[in-house]
């Protein structure tokens, strides 16, 4: 009997410790030492983990015949001389643009480099939504962009050595400065939550046009993802309250096939430059 | 040794989960594994350490989300309390007992879940109640089929070993 107490007070000091530690952790910036030890501890199995065929079909497709894998690097072959042309021609659209840009003396931030990344655990089928990543020898940043090559995929909010856990833009605590690239609006795109995996488009107005079928990027507002990454695309828009519309979005990236994505390495708005503007003073 | 029973079963649990998820993504919506680990536990051991075992397999699968870091470790350290206490209470022999235990863990832990997470959330997300009848019963029915062979298992390693002394005796 007594141990039975002793054990209620000992639930009850842990409990109430619990809760406290979940109140104070505030916004969540990745400084939490238990996760990052889970993390570690986690990591390398689900790296070894990922490193299997996905399924029996891929464990197939990792047996193909010597003949299949000639066929690919082929077609490889050819897809890669297309896509030189296609830069070489964007080269000089970009050098174009450039030479308007210095013309006008209109400054731009720096695109950045990209680093590609292991996705070793992804969980974007539960309400959870969760992506772990392998990140080598250099380790990422928490709120460094997570991107994959059709879009944005979120950013990273915890880092443990080699490993970083990354919030997806389908999270329905995410959120992304966003603007329509026909018209230029500019929206905040959230989570759409209730396991729908779709996004949602808030705060554009009633008097903007928008139309199923518009392309949705960053608009490079909100200090973290660079302007000008696909999004995704409008679905629905339907009269929301009375200011603004209620737009529906299919996200860019197919979050069930993420196998790698790219970290970018750019420059954020520094800190301080985001914090309030100081009182003006007599 | 509970504590190294207890550290086996949440390396499989971690390995079922992780081998689970990359072959069939929607298993962490079908089954929690970590919670079966909990209940199981705490059907054997003391209160204390259920709850202390309640805690730490709580805060691994926190690991593996992305919600604040706590709400599982939270839910399944009075899920595991709990069930200690019911199982000294009430004689489960049945194997329908521990599904219904392991469903009934289930629902709960999710409903401490989402509760906590409408508490501390600006916008938070519950989860789908069809989901949450789904992962119940089938944790449930992975519950009592980890209970069914781990008794008989048990049933066969005590008749090796009275087939041995036996032999010994007549030796």
């Amino acid at each position: 009997m007594v141990d039975e107490r002793r054990t209620g007070w000992v639930l009850m000091v842990v409990l109430v410790g619990q809760l406290v530690f979940l109140a104070v952790q505030g916004s969540r910036q990745g400084h939490t030492v238990l996760e990052r030890i889970g993390l570690r501890v986690l990591g390398p199995p689900a790296r070894t983990i990922a490193g299997l065929p996905n399924n029996v079909s891929g464990l197939r497709e990792s047996l193909r015949s010597r003949q299949g894998l000639e066929d690919e690097n082929r077609h490889l072959h050819r897809e890669v001389e297309d896509l030189k042309l296609r830069l070489m021609q964007l080269t000089d659209v970009e050098n174009e643009a450039q030479r308007l840009g210095a013309a006008v003396r209109h400054a731009t931030p720096p695109l950045g480099r990209i680093r590609a990344v292991d996705v070793v655990y992804v969980d974007h089928a539960s309400w959870l939504r969760t992506l772990v990543i392998y990140c080598g020898d250099v380790p990422a940043e928490v709120n460094q962009p997570v991107l994959s090559a059709d879009g944005v995929v979120g950013r990273v909010v915890t880092v443990s050595g080699s490993y970083a856990k990354a919030q997806l833009v389908t999270d329905r605590a995410a959120s992304v400065g966003a603007m329509l690239l026909r018209t230029r609006r500019q929206g905040i795109v959230r989570g759409g939550g209730r396991g729908s995996g779709g996004l949602e488009l808030d705060y554009v107005p009633v008097q903007a046009d928008v139309r199923p079928g518009d392309l949705v990027l960053t608009a490079g507002i909100d200090g973290i993802y660079p302007r000008g990454i696909p999004i995704g695309t409008v679905i629905a828009v339907e009269p929301g309250g009375q200011l603004f519309h209620k737009i529906q979005l299919a996200p860019a990236v197919d979050f069930g096939a993420l196998d790698q994505v790219y970290l970018l390495e750019h420059e954020p708005v520094p800190q301080k430059m985001k914090e309030a503007a100081p009182s003006a003073r007599p | 040794m509970h504590a190294l029973k207890l550290l086996a079963a949440l390396a499989a649990a971690v390995l079922f989960h992780l081998l689970g998820m990359h072959w069939l993504p929607a298993l962490a919506n079908l089954v929690d594994v970590f919670l079966v680990i909990v209940v199981l536990y705490a059907l054997e051991g003391s209160s204390l350490a259920a709850l202390f075992a309640g805690l730490v397999v709580g805060l691994l699968h926190d690991t593996l989300t992305s919600g604040p870091y706590g709400l599982f470790g939270f839910a399944d350290t009075i899920v595991g309390y709990t069930t200690a206490r019911l199982a000294q209470r009430l004689v489960i022999q049945r194997s329908t007992g521990v599904l219904a235990l392991v469903s009934f863990a289930a629902v709960a832990q999710q409903a401490i879940v989402a509760g906590l997470a409408f508490l501390l959330l600006p916008a938070p997300e519950l989860p789908n109640p069809v989901w949450v009848a789904v992962r119940a019963g089938v944790s449930g029915i992975l519950g009592m089929t980890i209970h069914i062979a781990t008794i008989n298992w048990r049933r066969a390693a005590e008749a090796r070993r009275r087939g041995r002394m036996s032999r010994l005796r007549l030796g």
